[in-house]
């Protein structure tokens, strides 16, 4: 067994899809930007979050600067040449034992967070699969019942009722060298143990509104246990 | 065997005051100190065309005075620890003159590279003003293979740029932008910042 130690989060791109001139990170929904509600939920549970920076790099470190000083910033001058990929193996230089990979634009559950990063430490990596509903999913095929899954296919084929949600745990060297998609590097190693995650992607403005509906239900939800 | 030094500016990074300004306010020159400081970091006059100037006017206080101030200051306590735990690689890599911060270097322990200055009939004169880039190269020529630098200025980027690895630190300031664009990190935090340097 070996826990989860540090958490990279990936927030490079351009946020060209919803060209709204912000990193999709930077998205701010009732009241707190995609990237801090990120890493307030992650920072309990890691020694340490790591955010790979690119486009509009200025907004996210000014965000840093203020919010999260402690969080260590990776800048990726390249980010217009490069894929998510090659972030988070920029994002992990140096680091060693098992790492949290996440893209940056996703409205994550902080409970099925904290369960996924426990179950992460069972097993070498854990893929995070959600029920596929983004507008131009990556779907997965899975084996076995829902709380000892198997990913034994990525595929753009519809009709599979879960996708690959962009957040995966496992050795800290584990996005080295690679180029294309981060799919694409774990398909080298197909199968993979997989798990589901509360979350929803902030990618097109179709899923931009599912993404706040589901935050203010997070907000909600967290409101409610703090009174409790 | 791979040696590594850990090159870290002083003012504004390992210490927490800026020691020029500290030394300003003591002959009621913060404001003009200020000036030159502000313009300096932002780059728009070189760092040394900026020492000649700061030199020119806090040259006047007499020595004991200088470094009885400098004594005064206040190094961050993280960083303080980690150049500790090993002196033989760490190195201070600052503008500021050997007269005014060599014996604030030395008390952390490890050696300092800086600009030099003597004095004439109590006055200090100037006589180098080191170029940080330099100051790595002559790491490597001494059997550094790897150099990591920690800074926030524009006199940094000299050093970022002959360094493997460079980290815009903001602990105390926001880095300036021209020390963000040569780093390979951005760290707001002095606990952050060591736990950094000991992965690397």
């Amino acid at each position: 067994m070996q826990p989860v130690e540090y958490a990279v989060i990936a927030s490079a791109g351009l946020g060209s899809r919803l060209g709204h001139g912000l990193p999709k990170s930077m998205l701010e929904i009732n009241g707190r930007t995609v990237l801090s509600r990120l890493i307030e939920s992650l920072r309990p549970h890691v020694k340490g979050v790591r955010v790979v920076v690119g486009y509009r790099e200025d907004l996210v470190i000014g965000l840093c600067a203020s919010l999260h000083r402690d969080v260590v910033i990776v800048r990726n001058p390249e980010f217009r040449t490069t894929n998510t990929v090659q972030s988070m193996a920029m994002g992990a230089r140096g680091l060693s034992g098992k790492v949290l990979f996440l893209d940056g634009d996703l409205i994550v559950e902080p409970g099925s967070l904290s369960h996924f990063i426990a179950k992460a430490a069972d097993v070498p990596s854990l893929v995070a699969v959600a029920p596929s509903r983004s507008e131009n999913p990556v779907n997965v095929v899975v084996d076995g019942p829902e709380s000892r899954m198997l990913v034994t296919r990525f595929t753009r084929d519809a009709g599979h009722p879960y996708e690959w949600a962009n957040v995966v745990a496992g050795p800290a060297d584990m996005m080295d060298g690679a180029e294309g998609y981060v799919f694409q590097r774990l398909e080298e190693h197909l199968p993979l143990d997989a798990a589901l995650l509360d979350l929803r992607e902030v990618d097109t403005p179709a899923d931009l509104e599912l993404a706040k509906a589901f935050a203010l239900q997070v907000d909600e939800q967290g409101a409610l246990r703090a009174r409790a | 065997m791979s040696r590594t030094a850990y090159c870290f500016d002083l003012d504004g990074t390992l210490t927490s005051t800026e020691i020029l300004p500290s030394i300003a306010a003591e002959l009621g020159l913060s404001e003009e100190i200020a000036t030159l400081t502000r313009i300096t970091m932002e780059g728009w006059i070189t760092f040394a065309e900026s020492l000649r100037l700061r030199v020119a006017i806090l040259g006047q206080v007499p020595l004991d005075v200088v470094r009885s101030i400098v004594d005064d200051i206040d190094l961050d306590p993280a960083l303080e620890a980690f150049i500790r735990a090993r002196p033989d690689e760490c190195f201070v890599v600052t503008g500021n003159l050997d007269l005014w911060v060599g014996h604030l270097v030395g008390r952390l322990g490890c050696q300092g590279v800086t600009s030099r200055a003597k004095t004439r009939n109590g006055v200090v004169v100037l006589e180098r003003v080191l170029d940080k880039g330099d100051a790595v190269k002559g790491l490597r020529t001494a059997g550094f293979d790897r150099i990591i630098s920690v800074g926030d200025g524009s006199n940094d980027v000299p050093m970022f740029k002959e360094s493997d690895i460079a980290i815009a630190f903001g602990g105390v300031h926001s880095p300036t932008q021209a020390a963000i664009s040569e780093a390979e990190f951005v760290v707001h935090d002095a606990e952050a910042l060591c736990s950094l340097l000991s992965t690397l």
